[in-house]
């Protein structure tokens, strides 16, 4: 821990509250020393430990109503079968666990969970390695070049998702697309009508180059601004010592920022995995379903087709799948917060 | 993590050339920028087209603007009941967000109690929920409450969609806060309560500015609950105002792309405005994970 | 899944003026504290002309005193979704329109009221024979036939002229004179036909004596696998290698109509009313004549016209409605033959109204004109509640049209799409 003392004041480790009593600064634990401390004025008459659960209060309820309630619900619309019929004479009919043997043994349910992990893990790589890239490169740049990057990511950022796809499909279009025109421009054989979504596969690659450019300001903006609490001490530092910019990034930022690309790629994970108006509106899904991820399957198969509870069914089996992918995240992050 | 001490000595590196270096650094930075900007340009740049020269084979990049498009787009009929209605859910939603996180991620932060692991277990997996399936769940259970066309619940369910995000980044950011400081406001006669006002408040505000941002940006965009839950348009808001001009009888590109660039202003002035701290605020929060 | 084609306004210019007469009186359905009653009727963009429909709520709200109508225009976006969740509320809209080839499938949730009591009051006796199929499932009526349109081929007069070509009468003279048209001027499409319309690939089934899907048994199958339905696939391919149109997309992506046809080079093509007055519009826009001629789609032989499919749409009452009687009275109204001959008339005959007395005549040389000749072999995709299911995206038979025309053998491809199509169709 010995980099924690140079600059970075807000960001340095030991900064690290309500921790264990390791440390001496700490202070003693919360609510009931604290009370100690205090001045006898309000606030005393607060039962002991109460505190905490008034102030949790509000969002776990929220969160109960609004979001576990539904997922039960959703949990329990698995076990049905619940059509269009069902749904407009609200009868929905138990069928047990048929909803998930029909997923289960379906071969093309498990080709799309293959795809998407793929498809996922592709993207997140590409997102985090250009974004982070990207973070370094903002952070070296003069003001005004910084300025104007940012500026350009930020304008991505805010880019609604209806309009970017929209964009997107025009950019590779047949007939009328401005990637085509730049190919002949280039002087480039066979880019009079090139299809660019031949195939399953190369629809997948420009539905990624499209969730890679909306991703990575995210991460790059945010990668900058984790680096300039690293100070730049530790670079002088790292530089004098004749580190390479590669050793320096490994030796220096990326210990620094380990809670920071922890987070980011957790997030970024789920989000990829999620993604659905980018992947459907971009081909349906198509070319003869080929480009099916797992929310557009969930959404051809479940809301087209009327089938409410086989959409359910596949969500929940999409959680379960996110939950054991995760659960070696959801360890590390929570290690880091014993340790706090 | 008392790696990082250990800065390879002997080797003898070569020290990288300075000037070669910023001019290939700044060429980066502006294909980047290019690439970034050109979809958004494209799609400003479409919104002041004429509809003959939206879509051709050779891309039209002269060309005189009109402004046709944009009265077109917000000449609908109850253009500014959709304004009003996503202004109020999306700020409505925010607001609610900050100050339910706030609290609980002070919690979180700052104090022990039983239960807090699963809390943070709890936060964390909240924001895998499947929003897009749980559409008919939620539509089911505002139906048979009789709650559709409710901008209340709108709002509500909105605020929850944001709620972990928000807690999760300000929780991290509570905790960046040195305690000390607390303390020594303690000390000087605060109330934990006042300590909390004057000390660690003004210090979150990058925090809170982040994720408003984040949730100003998912709310906005809402499409699939508002489209089934409200089905009165006096209900409605601006994502569906936007997919309105793409009908049977042919798209109108140009007046999409100037509702899409209006609908985009906001987010941008939003992001201009909070910009600084906002993603400053994001990584602090993140940094402390 | 927003286009569901059903054909709607002919007239370009009546697209700008789309009924905008819903008032914000709140709650559709119920009555109010004064005894007022709300009547939501539900119709599509464009699928009711502005005066024609204030004409028709007018003269319905003189009759019922307290009453009045709320006209609520849908997009096409999420609609599918939308009615079936509307149909499951306690105050659904109390009048809606649906598309014809997805009647069946409302009818069969029990969601639709049952008109089969009410046929006399509605005027069924005056229908048109191949509208009236879409609206029945099991013998019972679940709606009224509203309008209905086919396609026909939109051709540049000035194109044709050079090349010498006149509209033909058979396929053999349809394809002799697309070969001149490319011999007259090779840059140019002589026909544009993206690889996924499928509802036109639908009429030369129909040619051949084929169907989409037939019936086995009390079950449904697909049938594109049929010699019948690999003889048409193999004349659309034939057709569309005349066109340099995308193979894996339909009519709408782009919108050949305004996005297309007005870039030129285009001398024929096969559309909607509204699509050809979409076109004369947009090219109006860049100062282009449109100098369109239509002729109907040919047939095998030159005694009858190739069969096409007739889109168009239904009104239906939600069984949940709690103004049911009104709700008849005012379908009674509108898809009467007296409004429907005004909706004839507003349309200037690009629409097919429910009832032949009601029909307007069209002017010589005019699509409508082109369009009546055809709608005598009209026909719908089959009716059985599953079929909702075959249309949604992704659609199997457009997929099939695609990998044909890339080069798969029509009767292989058309085996793995009747299996797609037989689960889906038999499924509720």
């Amino acid at each position: 821990m010995t980099v924690d003392s140079q600059g970075a004041v807000s960001a340095a480790p030991q900064d690290a509250p309500g921790s264990e009593a390791g440390t001496p600064k700490t202070p003693p634990p919360p609510s009931g020393s604290k009370h100690v401390l205090q001045p006898p004025r309000g606030r005393r008459s607060l039962p002991h430990g109460t505190l905490p659960y008034l102030l949790i209060g509000p969002a776990v309820l929220s969160m109960a109503v609004l979001l576990l309630y539904p997922l039960v619900r959703n949990v329990i619309l698995s076990f049905q079968q619940v059509n269009r019929k069902e749904l407009i004479t609200r009868k929905p009919e138990w069928i047990g666990v048929e909803n998930y043997t029909e997923l289960l043994g379906d071969s093309a349910f498990w080709t799309v969970v293959v795809r998407s992990v793929v498809f996922t893990a592709a993207n997140v790589v590409l997102i985090m390695v250009i974004g982070t890239l990207i973070g370094l490169l903002l952070n070296r740049l003069g003001t005004k070049m910084r300025l104007l990057l940012s500026l350009s990511l930020m304008l991505a950022w805010a880019m609604p998702i209806v309009a970017s796809v929209t964009v997107f499909r025009w950019l590779f279009d047949e007939q009328f697309g401005v990637v085509n025109w730049l190919m002949r421009s280039l002087g480039l054989e066979g880019y009079e009508q090139h299809n660019w979504f031949e195939t399953g596969f190369s629809t997948l690659v420009i539905v990624m180059i499209l969730l890679v450019w909306g991703s990575i300001p995210f991460v790059a903006l945010n990668m900058y601004a984790a680096l300039t609490t690293v100070g730049t001490e530790l670079y002088e530092a790292a530089k004098m010592d004749g580190a390479s910019g590669w050793r320096t990034f490994w030796s220096v930022v990326f210990p620094n920022l380990k809670p920071f690309f922890l987070i980011t790629t957790f997030l970024e994970i789920i989000w990829i995995f999620k993604a659905f108006a980018q992947v459907y509106a971009m081909n349906l899904g198509g070319p003869d379903r080929e480009s099916e991820t797992l929310p557009v399957f969930a959404y051809i198969e479940g809301q087209g087709q009327a089938h409410y509870g086989l959409a359910a069914a596949i969500s929940v089996l999409t959680i379960v799948m996110l939950i054991a992918a995760m659960s070696f995240y959801f360890r590390l992050i929570l290690k880091q917060e014993e340790e706090q | 993590m008392s790696t990082t001490t250990t800065p390879t000595p002997q080797v003898l590196r070569r020290r990288r050339p300075l000037r070669p270096g910023t001019v290939a650094k700044n060429a980066a930075a502006l294909v980047l920028a290019v690439l970034f900007a050109f979809p958004v340009y494209w799609m400003f740049s479409s919104s002041l087209k004429p509809q003959s020269e939206i879509l051709t084979k050779d891309p039209v990049f002269l060309f005189t603007p009109t402004f046709e498009n944009y009265p077109t787009a917000t000449g609908v009929d109850l253009f500014w009941t959709y304004v009003g209605n996503s202004l109020t859910v999306t700020i409505g939603a925010v607001l609610l967000a900050l100050v339910v996180a706030l609290a609980a991620s002070f919690a979180i932060a700052r104090m022990k109690f039983r239960g807090r692991k699963g809390l943070v277990l709890g936060v964390m997996m909240a924001q895998m929920a499947p929003w897009e399936v749980m559409v008919i769940v939620m539509y089911m259970i505002a139906r048979d409450g009789d709650m559709l066309n409710s901008i209340p619940l709108l709002t509500a369910i909105y605020f929850v969609m944001v709620l972990p995000f928000t807690i999760w980044t300000l929780r991290g950011f509570i905790a960046a806060v040195p305690v000390e400081l607390e303390e020594a406001a303690q000390i000087d006669g605060c109330t934990r309560g006042q300590a909390f006002r004057k000390v660690i408040f003004p210090l979150l505000a990058p925090g809170l500015m982040s994720t408003s941002l984040f949730g100003f940006i998912t709310a906005w965009n809402e499409f699939a609950m508002v489209l089934i839950l409200n089905k009165d348009k006096t209900a409605q808001t601006l994502p569906l105002w936007l997919t309105q001009f793409q009908t049977a009888f042919g798209n109108d590109w140009g007046a999409t792309m100037a509702a899409s660039s209006l609908f985009a202003l906001p987010v941008l002035i939003v992001f201009l405005f909070l910009q600084r701290r906002a993603v400053g605020g994001m990584t602090a929060g993140a940094v402390k994970g | 899944m927003k286009r569901k084609l059903i054909a709607a306004i002919g007239v370009a210019g009546m697209m700008v003026g789309i009924a905008a007469c819903g008032s914000d009186d709140g709650k559709g359905g119920s009555t109010d504290a004064g005894g007022n009653k709300t009547l939501t009727v539900w119709v599509m963009d464009g699928s009711a002309p502005d005066a024609w429909i204030k004409n028709v709520n007018k003269e319905f709200e003189a009759k019922h005193k307290g009453v009045k109508v709320k006209v609520e225009i849908q997009q096409w976006n999420g609609i599918q979704e939308k009615v079936t969740t509307a149909l499951s509320e306690d105050t659904p809209p109390d009048v809606l329109e649906l598309g014809n080839t997805q009647t069946a499938g409302y009818a069969a949730t029990g969601g639709l009221a049952d008109l089969t009591e009410d046929k006399a009051k509605l005027g069924a006796d005056g229908w048109n024979k191949g509208m009236l199929a879409s609206n029945e499932l099991d013998g019972k009526l679940y709606s009224a036939p509203w309008y209905a349109a086919n396609r026909v081929v939109v051709y540049d007069k000035a194109a044709f002229k050079k090349a010498g070509v006149t509209p033909p009468k058979t396929r053999a003279e349809w394809i002799a004179g697309l070969k001149k048209l490319k011999a007259s001027d090779p840059k140019s499409q002589p026909i544009y036909l993206p690889g996924q319309s499928w509802y036109v690939y639908a009429g030369f089934v129909w040619d051949e004596g084929g169907d989409l899907a037939v019936k086995d048994g009390d079950k449904w199958k697909g049938n594109l696998s049929s010699p019948e339905a690999v003889a048409a696939m193999n004349f659309y391919k034939e057709l569309q290698s005349y066109s340099t149109a995308p193979k894996d997309k339909d009519e709408a992506t782009p919108q050949q109509s305004t996005d297309i046809v007005p870039k030129g080079g285009v001398a024929s093509w096969i559309g909607l009313g509204w699509e050809a007055g979409g076109a004369i519009d947009a090219m109006k826009k860049v100062k282009k004549t449109a100098d369109f001629g239509y002729f109907p789609i040919p047939g095998k032989t030159a005694d009858k016209p190739g069969s096409v499919f007739f889109g168009g749409s239904n009104l239906a009452v939600s069984e949940r409605s709690p103004n049911k009687d009104l709700a008849k009275e005012w379908l009674a109204l509108a898809a009467g033959k007296e409004h429907m001959a005004k909706y004839a008339e507003a349309t200037q005959g690009a629409l097919l109204p429910n009832n032949d007395a009601a029909q307007f005549k069209p002017a010589a040389g005019s699509f409508a004109e082109a369009m009546a000749q055809a709608a005598s072999v009209g026909k719908i995709t089959p009716v059985t509640p599953g079929w909702a299911n075959v249309e949604t995206a992704p659609n199997p038979i457009k997929d099939y049209m695609t990998k044909v025309l890339k080069g798969e053998d029509a009767k292989k491809a058309g085996e793995a799409a009747d299996k797609v199509i037989t689960e889906r169709v038999n499924q509720q």
